[in-house]
């Protein structure tokens, strides 16, 4: 088997796979079950083959999908070092997640739906990972939101779910329009989207077109909406009613870092001005999402917040690529750095955010479906797995020395401590936020007292749901060190930053931070209530001001929808019915019943009026015409 | 030779007339639908047929020289008696016309099994006139005559008025009356420009490869050209429902009965955007540049953005469809407006999908009525618990309508932007802008009909009633539609071929002499 062959394989063995469910196995949860996790297992060993298999696995190759004039669209695989990383993370994670997802929808009646919408997916999923141009990125781009929206819509009797997947389908389509913007531009100025040539082009020094800083941002639209960015950040964490498996897979660990991986892909294109924007929407993220973090109540909004935030670092860190300065204190556009900088944390927070998730699920699945954290407490002796893992999850996010988020939040660190004063800070500040708010969770969730009859009866879950805790617990920890990203990343892991002389003030600052925001959070919650917050009974203004800061964007756009477009869409209807129809229409209509003269006999519909009246027409027309002309 | 020559362009005219002649003459109601699915059956075959023997690189041998088939497949000639005023039956395919042959093909075979499962009032006489109706559009593609092309697109619209007015919904009798003096004006307009061509071409022939040949060697003037194509563009543009001659559309279709609506908006409804790209773009290029900035105001402004909102309000399913048919023909006449190979081949691709989309979105919304009992949004809810196949089929629909990559519009809208930007950046921002608010009001009505928990009044009304999911006689015709948009979705060669080959032989050569 060739690469290529291999490289299609691994495509369409998940499109094979929902095919069959959507198709033959609607109302057999059990198979379908067994045909959605054998297809991710399978790709799973097959990109293994793919993504070890050295230099001679690295290939581009294409196929013409459509020519008209002289518009051509490309199908094709560019698989690289940086597709092997992601397609490791998708394909990997993927997997454990499909397994997680046997013991937690066991019972779910819909069960083939979903696994019908996990293939589809990751069929989407792979697309993006796969492509070898912009169009082809794009196409699997929308993908990725059908079957996003698909899967956030699972329970979609409840109103909340049916709102909350509507919400991301078009947030993402706000986005897109951008993204497909800036796609036509780059055609229409350099001729070619693909990524390869695109490279040549930047290597030959032929990409300095007058609308150079408009490609990048355009194309950035669409990360802000796939990677949930601010201002389009608000349906992420309305995307937590789908099953937590789904937020794990999909809302956490790949599909809101196609973003990223999108960016890293066309890093040629980008020029600084776009790449300033680009890391100071990041920045704001991260510390936006962990600000609002800190308020929720809901274990899985937490880790939605969370999850903007730390997409938000990867955003930051590819943009602090572009004002590295060089030896002679020129300004040098090194973007590499960025790109190093922001997949290492890509890959490293695939692993602990998936495990976070998957803990979570855990815990609720524990808990007989409940998402209160107040209401929990204790879980540490009753689900001793799900708290060991969940642990590592929560040390690895932190920072804590050791752990694979530590490396990978260093990475980023040092590259702002070097180029961006302010940017260092506000993400530093995040980083404190990130320790307050994860050992909040873990505190209220896993120590004390339980706290309701839920979490009184909680237990620990099945094998199917600890295996693939156990293995991301592992890769959590083993994810940041050399010889195992190395061999992942190849060539990407030399990108990341170093730095010997700054080396022990970002140590210095990354462990500072952890302790402040996490001892802060340890001794806070010590006796949590399962009714009011500590920060709301501490300091009730600060705790409201929070909360309303969450609420900001949803409040703007909900005006923007009920009170705007709404209203706008009712007055154009309005003037369409009145004045279109009524006035001009009725107007025209006597007009044409003058000039026929056969309008009465038309209302009744006979068929000889008609065709009488037609053929009159037609021979005075006639005679008119070759007469006059 | 004395064995009857094979032609599938005939065959597939004449054998839905002659089911409709049979039945119409007094068959009994069991033998006439058995017979109605031969007649409804046969032009889908022949229609898939042609798409699978049509020739490669027809139209490089059209553009090599002036004469000889024309870039056309499937010729054959009928004398009809009129040959003196040049009009002659001359049926042929070319890449353009194949695909919305084969398109209408399997739409009216999608539109009669829907009709014989309707169970609709004196169910004979509305299969013949369906029949008749699907003659008409099988015609209207394989015509090379341009008389003939005219007289089928009457004979596929004298039967819509006849089915809105008495199979029809709400205000039956004001939306048939409406929609006959819009067409009717409409269809007059094209014609006063058709003929203008012929008289002014001094080529005495109706038949289309004679009159391009004929002006490929002396175009007509200017101000002939600039009129002729107004007029085409007006009385196309009413067809077509060109904002703000639009308002039968909405109307008609929410009125009309399914299958009839399904035919219209689905299939008809292309003759004039297919009248522009065969006739109009190949033999008028000099009135074409004058009058496209026009037509892209109004199509950008008019059909995008204004409908676009206007589509956001409907409370009514029936309704917001036909605004939403309404809104992408917008996209085909800005891609009619960009002059181009890619443009002109984008919008007979999304003739094409559009074409299977809208009927299956016509089709839904019949099977969610039968369960509903109301068009009215506000009303239903949570139907997607009680009918999961429908609301599958119904959320697919949506997405196909919305340009979800995998079904077929996507490719023509895609092609339509790249091609747009090169004639106005403003333009394509609006028609991008487009993605946006579709898929506002798709989702939308998506979630308005079939998820949530149900409304009270849809619980009122249906209540604790056993609501069957879709069934096989509904599901039949609803996979056709689905199958061939997610194949054209998948496999765009299998039409953007044909397509891109007669365009570069008409549209791109004509624009270019210009």
């Amino acid at each position: 088997m060739t690469p290529v062959q291999n490289a299609l394989l691994v495509l369409l063995v998940p499109l094979v796979s929902a095919a069959l469910i959507a198709l033959f196995l609607r109302r057999r949860g059990g198979l379908a079950t067994t045909v959605s996790v054998t297809a991710a297992g399978a790709l799973a060993a097959l990109s293994l083959l793919l993504i070890f298999g050295g230099d001679a696995a690295r290939f581009t190759t294409s196929v013409e999908w459509l020519r008209l004039g002289d518009f051509s669209l490309s199908l094709g695989f560019l698989f690289d070092d940086l597709a092997a990383l992601m397609l490791f993370v998708v394909s990997f994670v993927g997997f454990f997640i499909h397994l997680f997802s046997v013991g937690y929808m066991h019972e779910d009646k819909a069960r083939a739906r979903y696994f019908g919408g996990l293939s589809i997916f990751m069929f989407s999923m792979l697309g993006i990972v796969l492509a070898d141009n912009l169009f082809m990125i794009f196409i699997f781009w929308e993908l990725v939101g059908f079957s996003s929206y698909l899967l956030i819509n699972h329970y979609h009797e409840k109103q909340s779910a049916a709102d909350a997947s509507k919400k991301a389908f078009i947030a993402n389509r706000v986005g897109d329009f951008g993204f497909l913007l800036g796609i036509i531009l780059c055609y229409a100025t350099y001729g070619t989207t693909n990524l390869v040539e695109l490279r040549a082009l930047g290597e030959a020094g032929a990409l300095s077109a007058t609308c150079a800083s408009a490609i990048p941002l355009l194309l950035f639209c669409g990360a802000l909406g796939k990677s949930a960015q601010m201002p389009l950040h608000v349906w992420l964490p309305d995307a937590m009613e789908g099953p937590t498996p789904v937020s794990a897979l999909i809302h956490a660990a790949t599909m809101v870092a196609a973003g990223i991986y999108m960016l890293c892909r066309v890093e040629v294109l980008m020029v600084a001005e776009a790449l300033n924007v680009i890391l100071w929407v990041g920045t704001i993220t991260a510390l936006y999402a962990a600000l609002c973090a800190v308020v929720q109540r809901d274990i899985k909004k937490v880790l939605a917040y969370s999850t903007l935030s730390q997409i938000g670092y990867m955003v930051a860190a590819f943009g602090l690529g572009s004002t590295l300065v060089s030896p002679d204190g020129a300004p040098e556009l090194v973007i590499a750095a960025g790109v190093g900088a922001a997949m290492f944390h890509l890959t490293t927070h695939a692993f602990f955010k998936a495990l976070l998730f998957l803990g979570a699920g855990s815990v609720i699945h524990g808990c007989h479906h409940e998402q209160d954290m107040p209401k929990m407490g204790g879980l540490a002796k009753k689900m001793p797995v799900t708290y060991a893992t969940f642990t590592l999850g929560v040390f690895a996010i932190i920072g804590m020395p050791g752990l694979a988020g530590f490396f990978s939040k260093d990475a980023i660190l040092l590259l702002a401590y070097q180029n961006n004063g302010a940017v260092f800070g506000t993400l530093a500040l995040s980083a404190v936020l990130t320790a307050f708010y994860m050992i909040r969770m873990w505190r209220i969730v896993f120590f004390g007292e339980a706290r309701s009859e839920v979490a009184r009866g909680a237990h620990e879950s099945g094998l199917a749901m600890t295996v693939p805790l156990l293995v991301l617990g592992l890769l959590a920890v083993v994810g940041g060190y050399g010889n195992i990203y190395g061999r992942l990343a190849g060539d990407l892991a030399y990108l990341i930053p170093h730095s010997e002389e700054a080396h022990t003030t970002i140590l210095v600052t990354s462990i500072a931070v952890m302790l402040l925001g996490g001892g802060l959070a340890w001794l806070l919650y010590r006796r949590p209530d399962s009714r009011d917050d500590a920060i709301a009974l501490k300091s009730p203004a600060l705790f409201r001001s929070l909360v309303g800061l969450q609420g900001v964007f949803d409040s703007a756009y909900g005006y923007y929808v009920a009170k705007v477009q709404q209203r706008f869409a009712m007055m154009l209807n309005f003037l369409e019915k009145v004045f279109l129809a009524g006035v001009i229409v009725r107007g025209t209509a006597s007009l044409v019943g003058l000039v026929g003269l056969g309008a009465r006999a038309l209302q009744t519909g006979s068929l000889h009026a008609y065709v009488y009246w037609f053929l009159l027409g037609v021979v005075l027309l006639w005679a008119i015409v070759s007469g006059v002309f | 030779m004395s064995e009857l020559p094979f032609d599938p362009l005939l065959l597939a005219i004449l054998s839905p007339l002659a089911v409709a002649l049979v039945i119409a003459l007094g068959l009994p109601q069991r033998a006439s639908v058995a017979l109605a699915c031969v007649g409804f059956g046969l032009p889908a075959l022949l229609g898939l047929h042609t798409w699978y023997h049509f020739p490669s690189g027809l139209g490089a041998v059209a553009a090599s020289g002036v004469g000889g088939a024309g870039g056309y497949a499937f010729q054959s000639f009928y004398d009809t008696g009129l040959s003196r005023f040049g009009i002659m039956l001359s049926l042929g395919l070319n890449g353009i016309s194949m695909p919305l042959f084969a398109m209408a093909g399997v739409v009216g075979l999608a539109a009669g099994l829907y009709a014989i499962q309707s169970g609709a009032e004196r169910l004979k006489t509305y299969l013949a006139l369906l029949l008749v109706m699907q003659a008409g559009l099988m015609g209207v593609f394989a015509s090379v005559d341009v008389f003939f092309f005219y007289f089928f697109h009457e004979l596929a619209l004298i039967p819509t008025f006849i089915m809105v007015g008495i199979w029809g919904g709400r205000d039956r009798h004001y939306a048939a009356m409406k929609l006959t003096i819009y067409l009717t004006l409409g269809a007059m307009l094209s014609l006063v420009g058709l003929i203008a061509i012929y008289v002014k071409s001094g080529a005495q022939t109706f038949d289309l490869i004679a009159l391009r040949n004929a002006l490929a060697l002396q175009p007509l003037g200017e101000s002939v050209q600039s009129y002729a194509f107004g007029l085409l563009m007006f009385g196309f543009g009413i067809l077509v429902s060109l904002w703000p001659l639009h308002t039968w559309a909405p109307l008609g279709y929410g009125a009309a009965p399914s299958s009839a609506a399904m035919l219209h908006a689905g299939v008809l409804k292309k003759f004039g955007l297919y009248g522009l790209i065969q006739i109009a773009l190949p033999l008028l290029p000099l009135g074409a540049a004058k009058w496209v900035g026009l037509l892209a105001l109004l199509a950008a402004v008019g059909n995008v953005l204004v409908i676009g909102f206007v589509t956001m309000a409907q409370r009514d399913l029936k309704q917001m469809i036909g605004y939403s048919s309404v809104m992408h023909m917008g996209y085909a006449f800005l891609g009619i407006a960009c002059l181009s190979t890619v443009g002109a081949g984008g919008v007979v691709l999304l003739m094409v999908a559009h074409g299977l989309s809208v009927a299956l979105m016509f089709l839904l919304a019949t099977s969610v009525h039968q369960r509903t009992q109301t068009f009215d949004m506000a009303e239903m809810g949570g139907l997607a618990q009680r009918a999961p196949v429908l609301a599958a089929f119904f959320v697919a629909a949506t997405m196909a309508g919305i340009g979800l990559p995998g079904f077929a519009n996507f490719w023509g809208e895609l092609s339509i932007f790249v091609a747009l930007w090169s004639f106005s950046k403003l333009f394509t921002v609006i028609a991008v802008a487009g993605i946006i608010i579709s898929a506002i009001y798709g989702l939308r009505a998506v979630a308005r009909v079939f998820f949530g928990s149900p409304s009270a009044q849809f619980t009122a009304r249906v209540g604790g009633q056993p609501l069957a999911d879709l069934g096989w006689a509904e599901r039949l015709p609803a996979l056709l539609l689905l199958g061939a948009l997610l194949a054209v979705g998948f496999w765009p060669k299998s039409i953007s071929e044909p397509v891109n080959d007669a365009l570069q032989s008409t549209v791109s050569v004509a624009v270019s002499e210009s």
